[in-house]
């Protein structure tokens, strides 16, 4: 086995549709309130008219007018994430430490805010002239840059986009880049803000969306809800956060990644088995010390069933005492940025020893047969966790986190 | 008055006062950057419907002198 230095979990960054802060994202989630709600005001001409939309906010009690011009509202969204992250892990945006650190961020959908207004200028409204912010506001990219230029991290900066996935990912490669030695800290996470008509119209093209509201592993489960929002972490080398004293929520252990070579949007069982099974592999957990998982659990008719599948697979006889949630039923599917939220949700999870519920739970589909914490959040243990996230495309991450010590 | 509607794109550019913007104000002292120059001289077009080539961009330093390349491209 190659020794890798461990990796720590040190600063905490949310902002979703239960909060603008990461602790009102997890007295949400405790409390088993949904975000989820009619979105207001309704968009003329779309389906899908219910969603986890961010909770208003005036940006410019964030940031000047200045630095707006050049912030699509994903970007917006996670810089926001992002120094509350960096703040908690009691650094200062500017600082020493930053200037050699990464921000590795996800996002499946990238700055659709900006791209959509100038479109709908171009094509719709006949326009001759594209704003000239379009590409440096919009592009995929735009996000990781942003939140270097905000908080002043001058190592390693770039965007991953695997869809659903992309928060994961880029938590991974934050880790992978630590236990390597190329760096001592990071910010990782995603961001996504897919609240834009074309986005929607897209969406609703799909036709796996709910006009009810998202109940995971449920038998009257309709579909997955949209979400908007950013996750953010600080991840360190355990030396390094012990060195400075650092709060130390939980150690990152291992990942397992796979990809599906098929179908592009119907999840393939051993895709995630394989996803899980590395994970633990790389861990060095034994199945049967998992206490926690914080599921993919988008509430669509082929997920849930074949995510209960590969857990009890993987996990035997283990999976009926293994607790597993979706808390997507709260903050709804934000896309990439649901994979970083839900990592946050896991690691508050081995924080607190409260393992967070599924809520709108009714009554479970016959196929779904494990414990998946209805509606009401649960005081336990939490020594290890694991948290899945599969994107379209057939892209499968499992991250397994511990309590540290 | 054309020099109204220039001070008023580019007090909202470049977020300052509009009294502030005189015809001989530098850009660069009113804080109009290179990213803002071309927010300015998008603006400018959609205004006063004119196309404003690339070419002539580096000899723009003072307010002055948008009003003069204003001039020159209606004429």
């Amino acid at each position: 086995m190659i020794k890798r230095r461990r990796v720590v979990i040190t600063g905490l960054g949310a902002v979703s549709g239960l909060g603008l802060n990461a602790s009102e994202f997890w007295s949400n989630l405790v409390a088993g309130h949904s975000a989820i709600k009619p979105l207001d005001p309704p968009m003329e001409g779309v389906k899908i008219n219910i969603g986890a939309a961010v909770p208003e906010f005036d940006p410019e009690e964030y940031f000047s007018l200045d630095e707006l011009t050049l912030l699509d509202r994903y970007s917006q969204l996670a810089v926001i994430a992002a120094q509350e992250a960096v703040l908690d892990a009691n650094l200062i945006s500017g600082e020493e430490i930053l200037n050699d650190a990464a921000a590795i961020i996800g996002s499946g959908a990238g700055g659709k805010h900006t791209d959509e207004a100038t479109y709908d200028q171009l094509y719709k409204q006949q326009r001759t002239r594209a704003h000239p912010l379009t590409i440096p506001k919009g592009m995929p990219s735009a996000v990781a840059s942003m939140i270097s230029r905000h908080l002043g991290i001058k190592g390693p900066a770039f965007v991953l986009a695997s869809a659903c996935a992309s928060g994961s990912h880029a938590i991974i490669q934050g880790m992978a880049m630590i236990q390597s030695g190329i760096i001592d800290v990071a910010l990782v996470g995603a961001s996504d803000a897919p609240f834009t008509y074309g986005l929607l119209k897209s969406w609703d093209a799909l036709r796996v969306t709910s006009s009810d509201t998202c109940r995971p592993f449920c038998k009257d489960r309709s579909g997955m809800v949209l979400g908007e929002g950013a996750g953010m972490l600080v991840l360190e080398s355990e030396e390094h956060a012990l060195k400075r004293g650092a709060r130390i929520y939980a150690e990152i252990v291992g990942c397992g990644m796979t990809s599906d070579a098929g179908h592009i949007t119907r999840p393939d069982v051993d895709g995630i088995i394989n996803a899980m099974n590395k994970a633990l592999h790389h861990a060095e957990i034994d199945p049967g010390e998992v206490d926690y998982i914080n599921a993919h659990g988008t509430a669509t008719l082929s997920n849930d069933v074949v995510e209960t599948e590969a857990i009890n697979q993987v996990f035997g006889k283990h999976s009926k005492e293994l607790a597993v949630s979706s808390t997507k039923s709260m903050h709804g599917h934000a896309l990439g940025a649901s994979s970083a939220l839900e990592i946050v949700a896991t690691i508050l999870s081995i924080y607190h020893d409260i393992i967070p519920p599924t809520a709108n739970f009714t009554v479970a589909d016959e196929k779904c047969n494990l414990d998946y914490v209805p509606n009401k959040a649960r005081h336990q243990v939490v020594n290890v966790a694991m948290s899945n996230s599969f994107a379209f495309g057939g892209l499968n991450t499992s991250i397994a986190l511990k309590k540290y010590n | 008055m054309i020099f109204d509607e220039v001070a008023q794109i580019i007090a909202k550019v470049a977020h300052c006062k509009i009294e502030d913007v005189k015809p001989e104000s530098e850009l660069m002292a009113l804080g109009i950057d290179s990213l803002k120059a071309i927010t300015v001289l998008f603006e400018l077009e959609e205004t006063f419907d004119i196309e404003i080539p690339n070419e002539v961009i580096p000899s723009i330093v003072t307010v002055n002198d948008i009003l003069n390349k204003i001039d020159g491209i209606r004429q």
